[in-house]
């Protein structure tokens, strides 16, 4: 046994003093790869073979027959449902996306300066993004958007003597895109903090000596630098919020109607409800290709920019 | 004149944030001060702000089998986490120290895209596959998953805290012979453990938080508290100060394990890309 020891560490004297230094000998990540590959890979194969058939749990007399592409043709031109879930996703991700975006911003810049109590404040304006989805959910649909017992229509009505709004009712994808910018404008916030430690003082300080006015400070010299920031707290942010479905689930269940039916949304409806295995598998699966696609666009979206600014700060 | 005046503009700075800070989380306080009133209470219009604040409905809600989603809800999250960490932490450790850079690059690209990829892909196919293996509605299913959905993410988070550990530290500590297993768990780990005790509680606060798997998967026998939410809310009358004391209980260990490793949220949730 000591002998076994002592000869490694010769072997690792010997090869650590070489350049590299690093002793390749990397079987420890194999136990996680492997995990992995049987938790998501093998499933969404399974998945594949499953969109290309007819199967539904509730009618197991019929088999699962194959149907080659037919479930994807179906989704693409017959499915009235398809279209529009596609729509409302798009919306949230978008909406949520901006008005986090621009909260978190707002956010970020006023717990940047140096105020009594700057760090508490952090704090607590990191709660929405820890707060449990489904609970929510569940805040905004009972206790702030209920036309009777929510604080906003009570504010509306009371104080402004507006007429009440049934936010869920009538406005249902901007209630949830609300809930959704809601939950992620913390993220968006500690984002921004990060990338405005970073900024150089000496810029802010010349842009100060040559009288930008705050507005002008902000657009011309602090948001240049956050590019990075920006790039990948927008990457994140539209690969979480596609996933939103607690709080659809819970305040709307996709309705009124499909008026806030997503595609992670309509999947669960097509196999849960529905139990059509091979037709929500190949929306599973349109839902990867879309994921793939949009990330894929923004980060040669997000490459091709930096070019540019490198381009342009060239004589 | 102008310093009156500039600290009168600082003065209205500060209460402008701390209004807008307020106003902003007004909707979790609400729902706090919420489970703390009687059900009559809640339903006053206008909304009471004085009151005597009861434990009633705390109760109430601790008594319509709180203790049994508890239990769920903390073995999933605790167990997968550990499982996640077990696994995890060492291929980390092999990305940084024991690879060649594209090796450990082509790897991280195959864990992120494991992560990134839309749960809703893979529900119906574990669906069939856990009812094959008797796993449907059990808490080892949702420990399953929300393993593979951690482990990602402990994977990114150790990697990042492992590139900040000076390999001059692990090159003197393998002159003085110390083997695979000590550089990992003497040196390097304890070095980052920071940072590893946060990803660890951001993959709690993931698995806590799941509504998804949890809704499909273990709907009917072993259901988790964010389960619990939405069988308080199917009934057609909500009970208002129930379900707030619902809520702030589910939330309360959430929002202090993501206060407590708040420093490290940026970190882990972009992958390791923004420090």
């Amino acid at each position: 046994m000591a002998r076994i020891s002592g000869a490694q560490a010769t072997v690792s004297v010997r090869r650590s003093s070489s350049p590299t230094a690093r002793r390749p000998r990397p079987w420890l990540h194999i136990p996680a790869v492997a995990y992995l590959v049987l938790l998501t890979q093998v499933p969404f194969l399974y998945a594949i073979w499953l969109s290309l058939h007819s199967w539904n749990l509730l009618e197991p007399y019929l088999g699962k027959p194959f149907v080659g592409l037919h479930n994807f043709a179906f989704e693409l031109f017959s499915d009235p449902t398809f279209w529009p879930a596609l729509g409302h996703t798009a919306e949230l991700v978008v909406g949520a996306l901006a008005a986090a975006l621009i909260a978190g911003t707002l956010l970020a810049l006023l717990l940047d300066r140096p105020i009594p109590g700057r760090g508490i404040l952090r704090l607590v304006a990191l709660i929405p993004f820890l707060v449990t989805p489904s609970v929510n959910a569940l805040i905004w649909k009972n206790l702030i958007l209920s036309p009777s017992f929510g604080v906003v229509d009570w504010f509306l009505g009371t104080v402004l003597h507006l007429p009440p709004v049934a936010w869920l009712a009538n406005l249902p994808l901007f209630s949830v895109v609300m809930m959704t910018a809601w939950q992620w404008t913390p993220f968006f916030m500690l984002v921004v903090l990060a990338g405005l430690q970073t900024v150089s003082d000496e810029i802010v300080e010349a842009g100060k000596v040559d009288g930008a006015r705050p507005t002008q400070m902000f657009f011309r010299v602090v948001l240049p630098q956050l590019g990075k920031y920006y790039e990948v707290a927008i990457l994140l942010g539209t690969i979480f919020i596609f996933q939103t479905f607690g709080k659809i689930f819970i305040a709307t269940s996709g309705g009124p109607g499909i008026a806030t039916t997503t595609l992670p949304y309509y999947t669960y409806q097509v196999a849960f409800q529905d139990w059509e295995v091979g037709q929500a598998a190949a929306l599973g699966i349109f839902g990867v290709a879309l994921a793939i696609v949009v990330a894929r666009l923004m980060v040669q979206l997000f490459a091709s920019q930096g070019e540019g600014e490198t381009a342009d700060a060239l004589p | 004149m102008r310093s009156r005046r500039r600290w009168g503009m600082r003065a209205m700075a500060t209460g402008g944030t701390y209004f807008a800070i307020l106003l902003f989380v007004f909707p979790v306080l609400w729902m706090v001060v919420t489970g703390f009133k009687t059900e009559r209470q809640a339903y006053t219009m206008p909304p009471l702000l004085w009151f005597r604040p009861t434990l009633a409905e705390f109760r109430l809600a601790l008594a319509s089998g709180f203790g049994t989603y508890l239990s769920h809800s903390v073995e999933a999250s605790l167990v997968s986490t550990a499982i996640a960490v077990v696994l995890g932490v060492p291929a980390a450790y092999a990305m940084v120290f024991r690879m060649r850079a594209k090796q450990s690059n082509n790897l991280l690209f195959f864990v992120l895209s494991t992560r990134f990829m839309p749960f809703a892909a893979i529900i119906v196919p574990l669906y069939v596959i856990f009812t094959k293996l008797h796993l449907l509605d059990t808490i080892p299913a949702l420990i399953l998953v929300y393993t593979a959905m951690n482990l990602p993410l402990i994977i990114w988070m150790g990697r990042s805290y492992f590139m900040d550990v000076p390999a001059e530290t692990l090159e003197a500590a393998r002159l003085d012979g110390a083997n695979l297993w000590q550089e990992m768990f003497r040196i390097a780990a304890p070095l980052s453990r920071s940072g590893l005790t946060a990803s660890a509680l951001l993959a709690i606060i993931f698995a806590w938080n799941d509504f998804f798997f949890a809704v499909n998967l273990t709907y009917t026998h072993s259901p988790t508290l964010p389960i619990m939410v939405s069988s308080f809310m199917s009934n057609e009358n909500v009970f208002l100060a129930k379900v707030s004391g619902l809520g702030t209980l589910i939330v309360v260990v959430p929002v202090a394990l993501g206060l407590y490793a708040q420093r490290h949220l940026v970190r882990g949730l972009s992958a390791g890309a923004l420090k």
